[in-house]
């Protein structure tokens, strides 16, 4: 499973693809079961007036829903530690209460192409 | 192809160039001016030169000015290559040709050569750009003349800070 | 300190108008990101995990009280009311938007101030030394210097494409509180028979490969400076490596070609420049030098009563006293390190209001300048005894009275993979872990001097190869590990650590130095720090009790 994430050139904030729109949260992002859906997606998404960054990450399912299987991704979608009242975490919710208590499959820095993911 | 700006006394113009710039791959042209990378310049440049036309030099990024220093009064043009615009070797051979070989001629700044650098290309020496991004002179001066001062002595004749100073 | 004059001034606003220009042709689509990115880089602006990252220069450390309130505003304004105190002795903001970046250097540059050349591969904020202009051990300040070379190094026409980027720093004291061994040029200064001048160091660095860089020439008249500053740039310029990222820092090539071979290349180099243009006049020279004046001192007794009495009443101040107040050349003064390192908190963190409390305290006690160190603390640098205590008391209210400089608690620590897109792993928390376990003032004076430096990747910002621990996130299969390394030191007895073994998993990362720490109370002789006794003892007990439990 894939899901598409930059950051919005004007303001570096994390958004996420669905359908066309960029999206602040990770609980808004499309999902991808086929890669080379995916990879199309990518391709319409990064329009380089729009956003920075643009790639694909790797989402696995949890008990209740989805996360980012990277640890990267995942503070990503949430926000530092150090400071739980800033990023994304700070407005709270299901998609980021998931995400923190995700238990990964790879608590990786790296990006999709660098994970290696066990099967 | 990029169109050539040239500068002179401090004003910068499109120039029609006269130049063909020779491929490792190409003929030479039978007439007419040419730039040539340095190894072909080794084995043609003599007979080229011997027959009174306008030759010019093109140094890779990785290429000294020293393997020239003993042909720089006979050449009409260096060009400096920059494979990308972060590899700034060239401004340091833009100096040495200007400051310490004396070298009159032109020099060209070729490859990724942006709008951005001007400022750097102009104080160092350079007097002609092939610009790759489609700056125009009035784009190309305007960013080269940006910073109404400047801290360090370069190529140019621009008066670092700690001479204004004490005018 | 020094001021700007006009041609200082209309040079940072020149600097922010470029800047606004460029942005404007970004956001239009006029340059592509690849273009933007090392336009954005030289303006200190770096795109992170949650935003921009905007990191503002403050050169060689020294900030006016004005220059620290407009920070603070700006902190509040476009960010989320903090900043992050850096090792090179700047500021971090980490939530900065694109759209806002003009405005802020426009700010700065009303207070004398710029993002330039905080990032990429050009010569970056010069460092030097926290105390300098206060402490009696300098020969004369070394700011004077490294404000001369911040102006040669803006926008250096030959040097603002190196092959990587490129520090320096500058000393004038034997005790090296700059880590001038550690940087691509360490300039020591020295008083010889022919006047000042510096010994100069090439070629250290941290990241990847550290080395702990050679002498390549014992004496430089300092009026040569310039001049041989340029010619060692010109053979680093023309000679470092560009094929390999890892491999195009200058203390590759001294290494590659040796330090004698490479001081021949730049001596010949220097020979050959003309020294005449490059050189500095004299009278620049004093200008920039009466930037640095001595503040108006008052002629105080060497002993302070007050003060004495007061830590006498107060085990808290006498405890802030041992630990963070430092002789001062001026008798009756005093050095006070401010710590941005309480227990529990973020290693290098102020808030807004922290920083406008601090300017407070400078304005009132002392002369209203702000001092940065290398590691993350601040420094008020000129207290009268007699007001350390309004100091303490003023610093205790804002929460920064921590009384643990070079204690266990004083870790450095990078932004990690909580902010840094570059990170393999997380710091702070690390940080935050092993302070909180030691928090006990009494446990951490009993342990002594102890420097722990934590980084997130191998780029090293936290400077792990020169801490007495050394620790290094690494991501292993997968996961967040840390490796360990003991024995290292960035003051004048410089050196890189040694690793203690394989890396450990995060939450057995504060037990390893538990145990460590348990190892040099055990062997200690009397006197002696961690470093001290693990030269003597060396890397086999220490190894051994962080890795029983494996055996």
């Amino acid at each position: 499973m894939k899901a598409i994430v930059a950051n919005r050139l004007i303001d570096g904030e994390v958004v996420y693809w669905n359908h066309g729109a960029w999206k602040t949260r990770f609980g808004e992002a499309e999902l991808f079961e086929a890669d080379d859906a995916a990879e199309a997606a990518v391709a319409q998404a990064n329009v380089p007036t729009q956003v920075v960054d643009c790639y694909l990450i790797d989402v696995a399912p949890e008990a209740d829903g989805y996360a980012p299987t990277a640890f990267r991704e995942r503070v990503k979608a949430t926000g530092p530690q150090n400071h739980p009242q800033h990023g994304k975490q700070a407005e709270g919710g299901h998609d980021i209460e998931l995400i923190k208590q995700a238990h990964g499959i790879a608590r990786s820095a790296g990006r999709h192409n660098l994970i290696k993911l066990k099967k | 192809m990029p169109k050539l700006i040239r500068l002179h006394d401090g004003h910068a113009a499109f120039a029609n160039d006269a130049y063909v710039t020779v491929a490792d791959e190409d003929e030479t042209p039978a007439s007419g001016d040419v730039i040539l990378p340095l190894e072909r310049f080794r084995t043609e440049g003599e007979v080229l030169l011997s027959n009174g036309r306008n030759v010019g030099v093109l140094l890779a990024s990785d290429q000294a000015i020293e393997d020239i220093a003993q042909d720089l009064t006979r050449l009409s043009l260096v060009a400096l290559s920059f494979p990308k615009f972060r590899d700034g070797r060239h401004y340091t051979s833009a100096r040495l040709l200007r400051e310490r070989f004396g070298y009159d001629g032109e020099i060209r700044a070729v490859g990724e050569v942006l709008r951005e650098q001007a400022v750097f290309f102009v104080r160092c020496g350079f007097d002609a750009f092939e610009p790759a991004d489609g700056s125009t002179p009035e784009q190309w001066m305007a960013a080269a003349g940006r910073f109404r001062h400047v801290y360090q002595r370069g190529a140019d004749d621009r008066d670092p800070a700690f001479i204004e100073r004490t005018q | 300190m020094y001021r700007y004059d006009a041609i200082d001034r209309a040079f940072v606003e020149d600097r922010a108008a470029q800047f606004k220009a460029q942005v404007a042709r970004r956001l239009a689509g006029e340059i592509s990101e690849d273009q933007f990115k090392p336009l954005r880089l030289m303006n200190g602006l770096y795109l992170q995990l949650h935003a921009y990252m905007l990191r503002i220069s403050i050169p060689y450390g020294t900030l006016s009280t004005t220059q620290l309130r407009k920070l603070a505003w700006i902190a509040r304004t476009y960010d989320k009311g903090y900043g992050h105190f850096t090792t090179r002795q700047n500021l971090q903001f980490h939530w900065i938007k694109l759209r806002d970046v003009p405005d802020i250097l426009d700010h700065l540059a009303s207070v004398e101030m710029h993002a330039l050349q905080t990032s990429g591969n050009c010569i970056r904020n010069v460092t030097s030394d926290p105390r300098a202009g206060a402490t009696a051990e300098e020969i004369e300040d070394p700011r004077v210097w490294s404000e001369l070379i911040r102006q040669w190094a803006a926008l250096h026409p030959e040097f603002s494409f190196l092959p990587r980027k490129f520090k320096i720093a500058v000393t004038a004291s034997p005790h090296d509180r700059t880590a001038a061994r550690l940087h691509d040029i360490g300039l020591l200064m020295r008083k010889g028979r022919e006047g000042l001048g510096f010994e100069v160091i090439v070629g250290g660095g941290m990241g990847r490969t550290p080395y702990v860089g050679p002498t390549i020439r014992e004496f430089l008249p300092a009026e040569h400076l310039m001049s041989y500053l340029e010619a060692i740039l010109r053979i680093y310029n023309r000679h470092g490596r560009r094929d390999n990222i890892y491999k195009a820092r200058i203390k590759i090539l001294v290494a590659q070609l040796g330090a004698e071979e490479f001081a021949r290349q730049v001596e010949a180099e220097w020979e050959a420049i003309d020294r005449p243009s490059l050189d500095l006049p004299q009278a620049e020279i004093e200008r920039v030098r009466a930037g640095f004046a001595a503040p108006a001192f008052e002629t105080l007794p060497g002993r302070s009563d007050a003060f004495e009495a007061a830590k006498a009443a107060d085990y808290a101040l006498a405890r802030f006293a041992r630990n963070n107040v430092h002789p001062h050349k001026q008798p009756g003064y005093a050095i006070v390190d401010i710590s941005l390192k309480a227990p529990g908190e973020t290693p290098g963190d102020a808030t807004g209001d922290q920083m406008d409390a601090i300017a407070d305290l400078a304005d009132a006690y002392s002369f209203g300048e702000v001092r940065v160190t290398h590691e993350q603390n601040l420094v008020l640098a000129h207290v009268k005894l007699d007001d350390v205590a309004a100091v303490f008391a003023g610093l205790k209210a804002i929460g920064l009275a921590s009384a643990n400089i070079n204690l266990v608690s004083d870790i450095i620590a990078c932004p990690g993979l909580d902010y840094c897109a570059l990170a393999n792993a997380r710091a702070i928390p690390i940080a935050q872990d092993i302070a909180v376990r030691f928090a006990n003032a009494e446990t951490a004076e009993k342990i002594g001097e102890l420097k722990i430096k934590i980084s997130g990747c191998i780029n090293a910002c936290g400077h792990h190869h020169v801490g007495h621990i050394g620790i290094l996130g690494v991501d292993k299969k997968g996961e967040e590990f840390y490796q360990l390394s003991l024995g290292g030191s960035a003051a004048e007895d410089a050196e890189v650590g040694k690793i203690l073994g394989p890396a450990v998993p995060a939450d057995k990362v504060t037990d390893a130095v538990d145990q460590m720490i348990e190892v040099y109370l055990r062997e200690r002789h009397a006197g002696e720090r961690f470093i001290d006794t693990y030269r003597r003892v060396g890397l086999v007990p220490f190894k051994e009790a962080v890795y029983a439990e494996a055996h």
